[in-house]
């Protein structure tokens, strides 16, 4: 059995010694003499003090020493601890689309599975699931998701199998197995974070490295074009796949690349009317300038306006894809020079088929999510509120409640044998 | 039904006369004397005639020898309705566990009532206790034995007032057994009247002799009849309690005597024959 909040119970002791000396020390009533004339006995006081070698009305005294500890107690919460089997551990495996390999992950949890030590594992990507370790094999062998990882998302759930966990184990440790890209961190991750109650052991796997990344682009832009200045700020690569930035309508020869497998990216020179303030997501990104709309052809939407109407599409044919951008740009401006802006650019000149990549989270961000503490978390602050509360604290208070109403009787008692 | 306990007692005041404290006003024949001059055979004094006379009270044999008409004036005797007035308050039960206060009253209204009825006075009885008793005064032979069984069927308990039975008594000698613990001020102002309507009032205080000097030591002194009045009784309180207890009494001994009551106080120490014969004693001093 533990105490939740053992000052109750420290509190309620002291009050019980103060008790003691209170009816040592005492004023106490003398003996009682039914006299008529009371009233002609000068009116001063009705208690005489003195300090007696043992503590007078010793029933009195136990029941009210019986009351203040029973509610001290109560009010210690105490909590019946099944029997607990030291350290447990919750493992979060990353299998987002920014994770290494599945052989890595599963080569570090090897180590860390071979201990005989209770273990939830979670796998996440945007969502947790959580897997036995038996069929860690099947799921780490299971094709990897497409989805941006959610450490969010994986922390609560890590904050809920922690919770099941800590009934059989005094501590628990938190293992994380992640790249740590930038984006699987959102505004609420430190936040969720700072919920488990120990240091998070991160053991950070490669981030993933698409062999697609490694394109060319191919382009006749002007010196004068707004979009140089965008293209320029790319790092010159060199690959097998190349994309072709073309500001006119595609030729023959366009359309015989794309059947080869090459990605030809349309985006029209020609000024569009209207221009107005606009919003652009693509990515992960989102800007906002005062952009032209151009009409598009349909297709699958690779970069949307504010209000969800298509601002890039793109069609398979043949090998490759023809991608079209209805975004106007603005002959003056700097819009071209703003990181945010290339990265949009980047996203939609990227070859067809080939997911962006990530970059990691900075370390400091990595040191936050490890935390001040190098302990595993106590067992004690992960169990869930409802399981904190129990039924012993209630009975203790009926106890005490018990117990006073015996003293209440009994000072009766002693009263009306007084009078 | 017999006197029981009272025997002895009946035994020790047989004999004692009780008169009245002044000469009374009732018809009925009895031992007390009376306002009136009349017939009676008790010869009195001589008195010249005057004009309005009855002439056959002229004695005509002095009228031969002095040759003037003097009157034969007789003393007429007549009963006294006497009432006893017990206060059976919870502070009568005092001390316990022999309750003496109230044995003491009990004593002395039962031999002060057999001395009454012994000169064929009607006697009656009013307990004031929680639920107030009233014998009306009688001279029949059993109104002492009705009286013992009232009293011994009476337990002082709880709180009582004197004043209204004192005011609706209807008796010409009053006798009020009483610690004077209770509405001691109002029964005064009763006795006031009554005194002034021409009735005879004896207050008879009793006094127990542990009130007069308490058990030593340091004792919680709790009134039995408010058990909100608790006070500490010890060695400096003692001296205090004592001069403030004495003094009351002496104040209340001179407010009832300056009222023109009779104020006697009986100790519970003091056998109930001896406080009866004082009682009767001063009586027939006053008269005398």
């Amino acid at each position: 059995m533990i105490f939740l909040a053992p000052w109750a119970l420290a509190i309620a002791g002291l009050s019980a010694l103060g008790l003691v000396a209170l009816h040592l020390v005492a004023r106490q009533r003398p003996a009682v003499f039914l006299l008529p004339t009371t009233r002609f006995v000068p009116d001063q006081r009705t208690l005489v003090s003195r300090v007696a070698a043992r503590p007078r009305d010793l029933l009195l005294l136990a029941l009210r020493v019986l009351v203040v500890l029973a509610a001290g107690a109560a009010f210690a919460q105490p909590v019946l601890m099944p029997a607990h089997g030291g350290m447990a551990r919750v493992v979060l495996i990353d299998r987002s689309r920014d994770a290494s390999s599945a052989d890595e992950a599963f080569e570090r949890l090897r180590g860390i599975l071979g201990q005989a030590v209770p273990t939830s594992i979670i796998v996440f990507d945007s969502i947790p699931s959580a897997i036995l370790p038996t069929s860690l094999d099947s799921a780490m062998r299971a094709p990897r998701s497409g989805a941006v990882g959610s450490l969010s998302a994986a922390l609560v759930a890590a904050r809920r199998a922690g919770a099941t966990l800590a009934e059989h184990a005094d501590s628990l440790q938190l293992i994380l197995v992640s790249p740590l890209a930038r984006r699987e961190l959102d505004s609420a991750t430190m936040r969720i974070r700072d919920e488990w109650p120990g240091a998070i052991r991160v053991s950070r796997s490669a981030l993933r490295v698409d062999s697609s990344f490694a394109w060319r682009l191919e382009h006749e832009l002007a010196m004068e074009d707004p979009l140089g200045p965008s293209v320029a700020a790319m790092r010159p690569a060199r690959g097998e796949q190349v994309t072709r930035l073309i500001r006119r309508a595609p030729v023959a020869t366009d359309s015989a690349f794309v059947r080869h497998g090459g990605t030809v990216v349309r985006w029209d020179s020609s000024s569009a009317t209207g221009a107005a303030p606009e919003g652009l997501v693509a990515g992960g990104d989102v800007v906002v300038a005062v952009l032209g709309r151009r009409a598009i052809a349909s297709g699958t939407a690779r970069a949307r306006w504010a209000d969800g109407t298509p601002a890039a599409t793109e069609r398979r044919i043949g090998a490759g894809c023809l991608r079209e951008v209805g975004v106007a740009m603005p002959v003056a401006g700097d819009l071209a020079l703003h990181a945010r802006f290339q990265r949009i650019v980047r996203e939609l000149l990227r070859p067809c088929g080939t997911l962006p990549v990530d970059t990691p989270a900075d370390s400091g961000v990595i040191l936050r999510l490890v935390g001040a503490s190098t302990n595993a978390a106590p067992a004690a602050a992960m169990r869930q509120e409802k399981e904190r509360s129990s039924t012993l604290a209630r009975w203790l208070l009926v106890l005490a409640m018990v117990f006073g109403l015996a003293e209440l009787a009994v000072r009766a008692r002693h009263e009306g044998a007084v009078t | 039904m017999s006197a029981g306990p009272y025997g002895a007692l009946l035994d020790a005041v047989r004999g004692v006369r009780w008169p009245a404290a002044r000469r009374v006003t009732g018809a009925t024949l009895g031992a007390h004397p009376s306002q009136l001059r009349g017939n009676s055979s008790e010869f009195s004094e001589f008195r010249p005639y005057r004009q309005g006379d009855d002439p056959r009270r002229v004695d005509w044999r002095l009228l031969a020898r002095s040759d003037r008409a003097y009157v034969r004036l007789t003393t007429d005797r007549a009963t006294l309705r006497t009432t006893m007035i017990v206060d059976a308050s919870a502070s009568m039960a005092f001390p316990e566990p022999g309750l003496d206060k109230w044995r003491l009253a009990r004593e002395l209204t039962v031999g002060l009532a057999s001395v009454a009825h012994s000169e064929a006075d009607p006697v009656g009885l009013t307990i004031a206790g929680r639920q107030p008793l009233v014998l009306a005064p009688r001279a029949r032979r059993s109104v002492i034995l009705e009286m013992i069984r009232a009293l011994d069927q009476t337990t002082p308990a709880g709180t009582s007032e004197l004043e209204p039975l004192v005011t609706r008594a209807r008796a010409t000698r009053m006798v009020i057994i009483t610690d004077l613990l209770g509405d001691a001020a109002a029964m005064l102002s009763a006795i006031r009247l009554r005194i002034a309507a021409r009735v005879e009032v004896i207050v008879v205080h009793i006094v127990a002799e542990q009130e007069m000097e308490p058990p030593p030591g340091t004792l919680l002194a709790v009134d039995p009849e408010r058990t909100t009045t608790r006070r500490i009784l010890d060695g400096p309180m003692r001296a205090a309690y004592h001069a403030s207890f004495t003094g009351w009494m002496h104040e209340t001994s001179a407010s009832l005597t300056a009222a023109g009551a009779r104020y006697v106080r009986a100790l519970t120490s003091e056998p109930a024959s001896h406080a009866v014969r004082r009682i009767a004693d001063g009586s027939a001093r006053r008269g005398a």
